[in-house]
């Protein structure tokens, strides 16, 4: 892995290494060159996902980030090889105001489901996609489920699913179960 | 009385004809509720007479929003979830999520877990494979096989049971290594048991029943004609588009690449073992199916070795009473039986995680449908859709 490393790090500037998993971080404006060049220099020919992260301190459900970070959206590509174990993450960030960025759909022909995951999910419009219809959700289905300012209606009706223990069942003292 | 006289009855059969008719083309909705869509998969196809020339799969049926669910629950918690995503191989789901989670905690999860792991996901892949050999005779239009296809699978649901007591969703594995067996004993700290009793042999038994089973499916599935002439040369599938797909696992490997992450990664302990990795010459449904079987006899053979070769020591590893995983990101892929699934875990160091996106292998897998269903004959259309061996909750999440 090390010695792979090295060699991505000739073609590209931001590349670090946590746990096990290389992550590349890009501009938006080198988002298709970048994958094209691991295309074809570096033989990463498997398409193995695209997402993306809504990072927002203002969130619905969930935990918020413990740092103050600017809402944005962060697009998370992987490619690998059928080869050998050679893996990298792709990730760039775009701005919630233009939530928009180039489709990888001409580099990638699989891209095209996961970008209309992330287009239904998020609210990211990816320019150039064939054909950037939902994919999951029903067509009169409004808001982007994903987004951490989307609530979670179960949530609101019943806080926490897990917790059983809101009401003591009858005989039962709070002290012997508590450990 | 009409009789029908043979010379006339040649002449008609002979007759050809020799016009191009008009057809109009016509759209034919499959699915969702079809019985050769495993599940609730909804095929818009446009066909041209008996061709198929445009399918848009429509998917969301069976979508429960996992990655959602995830956010508002713990890391042991999710571990329930991730059961759920494929049903037929519940086990092996668990598998890269706690494989992950362990990564970013960095423990070291004991030895004896960690095989204990391997031996009920390969039989959650044998499971799987039974799943197939049983479902795919029967859409091209085999019946006998998933009866023995159904029992013999019984035989491992079982053992996986006697471990973990689940059948279908064991939620057998903690963070940090795995949970005592069920039916093991009093499980007070100092006598934990891990396998019941009985549980080296009647894997013996079960995993020479299912070498035996997998021959003889080699045999009547493998050495029926019908079979042949319905799979053979059909859906052919490049090693160029399968990659470009992210098409992954056995039909992967039926393309002839031999891409394993067993081997190519170390999520588990296989290096220890001595197996094959089945490939096949052409992509075609045959070769899937091939693929498939051979696979079940190579985990077999895994699980036996495994079973000879246990090592001691405890089953956990000492983690926190209440989980927290540190913040950073990690990205852990498995070799699961329908291909590459892996989760994308990202940390900022609570309960649970801040986004998991999960990486399944049945939604790339079925996204080639709509090429590999361009320009084929609509009875191809069952035959090579049942050989992509998806779970629509696998596709849906």
């Amino acid at each position: 892995m090390e010695e792979f490393l090295n060699q991505i790090k000739e073609d590209f500037k931001d590349v670090s290494i946590e746990f096990e998993t290389i992550l590349i971080k890009v501009d938006v404006k080198n988002w298709l060159s970048s994958h094209e060049t691991l295309r074809d220099k570096y033989d990463l020919k498997f398409f193995s996902w695209l997402s993306a992260i809504d990072w927002d301190n203002d969130v619905a459900v969930g935990d918020a980030p413990k740092e103050q970070v600017t809402p944005s959206f962060e697009i998370v590509s992987c490619l690998s090889s059928v080869d050998n174990s050679n893996l990298v993450t792709i990730s760039t960030t775009i701005s919630k105001d233009e939530s928009s960025i180039p489709s990888l759909t001409s580099i990638y022909v699989g891209a095209n489901w996961h970008e209309r995951e992330a287009f239904e999910m998020f609210g990211i419009e990816f320019l150039g996609h064939p054909n950037l219809i939902k994919l999951y959700l029903p067509d009169g289905y409004e808001g982007n489920p994903m987004l951490k300012s989307f609530e979670l209606i179960s949530r609101e009706v019943k806080p926490w699913p897990g917790d059983v223990d809101v009401e003591s069942m009858p005989g039962d003292s709070t002290e012997e179960n508590t450990e | 009385m009409n009789t029908i006289d043979p010379q006339n009855f040649q002449t008609i059969s002979e007759a050809s004809v020799s016009v191009e008719i008009e057809t109009e083309d016509m759209t034919l909705n499959i699915g969702p509720q079809h019985p050769s869509t495993h599940g609730v998969l909804r095929l818009v196809a446009k066909v041209d007479g008996e061709k198929v020339y445009n399918v848009e799969p429509v998917l969301g049926y069976m979508h429960r929003g996992y990655e959602k669910l995830a956010e508002v629950r713990t890391y042991p918690q999710i571990t329930t979830l991730v059961n759920r995503i494929d049903w037929v191989a519940g086990f092996s789901n668990e598998i890269p999520f706690i494989a992950g989670a362990e990564r970013l905690m960095e423990i070291e999860v004991p030895e004896r877990a960690k095989q204990i792991r391997l031996i009920l996901t390969e039989m959650a892949r044998i499971c799987s494979h039974f799943v197939f050999n049983g479902a795919y005779a029967l859409e091209v239009g085999a019946l006998t096989p998933i009866f023995y296809a159904m029992e013999d699978r019984e035989r491992v649901l079982d053992l996986i049971e006697s471990v973990t007591g689940g059948r279908f969703h064991p939620n057998f594995n903690r963070i940090g290594g795995v949970k005592p067996a069920a039916g093991s004993g009093p499980t007070t700290k100092k006598n934990i048991q891990d396998l019941p009793a009985g549980f080296y042999r009647d894997t013996k038994i079960a995993m020479d029943k299912v070498i035996e089973a997998a021959d003889k499916f080699q045999n009547l599935i493998g050495g029926n004609e019908v079979f042949h002439k319905r799979t053979k040369n059909i859906g052919v599938l490049s090693k160029e588009t399968a990659e470009a797909y992210g098409v992954s696992g056995p039909i992967l490997r039926a393309s002839g690449v031999k891409s394993d992450l067993r081997t190519q990664t170390d999520y588990l302990p296989y290096d220890k073992f001595d197996f094959e990795i089945p490939i096949g010459q052409n992509g075609d449904c045959y070769d899937r199916w091939d693929v498939r079987t051979r696979e079940m006899i190579e985990s077999a053979k895994i699980v036996l070795q495994a079973i000879e070769d246990m090592p001691s020591g405890p089953l956990q590893a000492k983690v926190p009473k209440v989980i927290k995983v540190p913040a950073g990101r990690t990205y852990v892929r498995a070799e699961n039986p329908k291909g590459e699934m892996g989760y994308y875990i990202v940390s900022e160091g609570g309960l649970g995680p801040y986004r998991l996106k999960v990486r399944t292998a049945s939604f790339s897998n079925v996204s080639i449908l709509p090429v590999m269903l361009e320009g084929a004959l609509l009875p191809d259309l069952i035959a090579i859709m049942g050989s992509l061996d998806f779970v629509l909750g696998d596709v849906d999440r």
